[in-house]
């Protein structure tokens, strides 16, 4: 089993194209908002927003387009972490903390644990369906009415106001208890079912039996 | 100070990313990477209009907060089927996945 992780020479290889191809995009990004900012178009909040966005989007990007299996779960990370910074802006830092740790710490390493236990090493290289040109225009489509319909909308002028912990903390357990509590026995009935489900069974005719 | 509208627009695009890698890919593992992307899209939905709006309940930032809960418990799941589909087929290529019952 262990020789089938994907480590080091394609984990070195990961890490330094990695590193070079966000570095480029983020000084080129960068000095484009900076030109921007000396102008006198932006101000720094909006550089740091612009920047943090730009990033999510080439992720997210790169996390659905990239051929090796490897590669996007990578890219996965950069739109994750950018919604940390997102949620920063909108004034919510537990809501960041916790999609820090959650997203950035525990459903990467999950993904990467799946990845290992399935055949990334023999076949790293995914071929997509026939189905891409249709789903391209549905997702272009879609994106089109969601901007139509914020471009066409009525939004009064708002400012954002910020979350305290206590706050939160008093809304769920008043307000939002018996959800709370519903959730706590979802995620009990998803991980014993979870645990079930990868248990091997005695009776099932399992191909591989030397595991 | 930034407007809601960039809000909304980076998480519609987020969203149709994560769209059109649901509606293209094959493997099962690339599929969940983009529903992830779409849920991350929706909470950032939630937690904007909440901040902006809805300054007394907060519902959003609770609701943004089951999301992510949920996700935790939908992740485990589908990776706990993914591994098991892969142990008793040796792919998790989705169209290979055609049977109920075998």
């Amino acid at each position: 089993m262990l020789s089938k992780v994907p480590l080091p020479q394609q984990f070195d290889r990961l890490i330094v194209t990695g590193g070079i191809v966000t570095s480029v995009f983020v000084i080129l990004i960068l000095t484009i908002l900076l030109i921007l900012k000396f102008v006198g178009f932006i101000s720094y909040t909006e550089v740091f927003f612009w920047l943090i966005s730009s990033g999510m989007i080439i992720g997210a990007l790169a996390s659905v387009f990239l051929k090796n299996i490897v590669h996007a779960v990578f890219s996965l990370l950069a739109p994750l972490l950018g919604i940390v910074a997102i949620y920063l802006f909108l004034g919510s830092e537990f809501l960041a903390l916790a999609q820090l740790l959650i997203y950035g710490g525990g459903v990467v390493i999950l993904l990467l644990f799946a990845l290992m236990m399935t055949d990334v090493q023999d076949n790293p290289v995914v071929i997509d369906g026939s189905q891409k040109p249709v789903g391209f225009i549905i997702a272009v489509l879609i994106g089109f009415v969601l901007l139509y319909s914020i471009f066409t909308a009525d939004i009064e002028i708002a400012t954002p106001s910020s979350l305290s912990l206590a706050d939160l903390g008093s809304n769920i357990f008043t307000q939002f208890l018996i959800p709370f509590l519903l959730l706590g026995i979802l995620l009990d009935i998803a991980l014993t079912g979870a645990l079930l489900n990868g248990k091997k069974h005695k009776n099932l005719q399992s191909s591989d039996s030397d595991e | 100070m930034i407007p809601l509208e960039n809000f909304l627009i980076l998480s519609s695009i987020l969203f149709c990313i994560g769209f059109y890698g649901v509606l293209s890919r094959k493997n099962a593992i690339l599929i969940l990477i983009s529903v992830e992307l779409m849920l991350a899209a929706v909470g950032i939905n939630f937690v904007a209009f909440s901040s902006f709006y809805d300054t007394e309940r907060y519902s959003g930032h609770i609701f943004a907060l089951f999301v992510v809960a949920i996700a935790a418990a939908e992740v485990g799941l589908a990776l706990g089927i993914i591994i098991r589909l892969f142990r008793e087929r040796k792919t998790i290529n989705i169209d290979e996945a055609n049977e109920l019952k075998w």
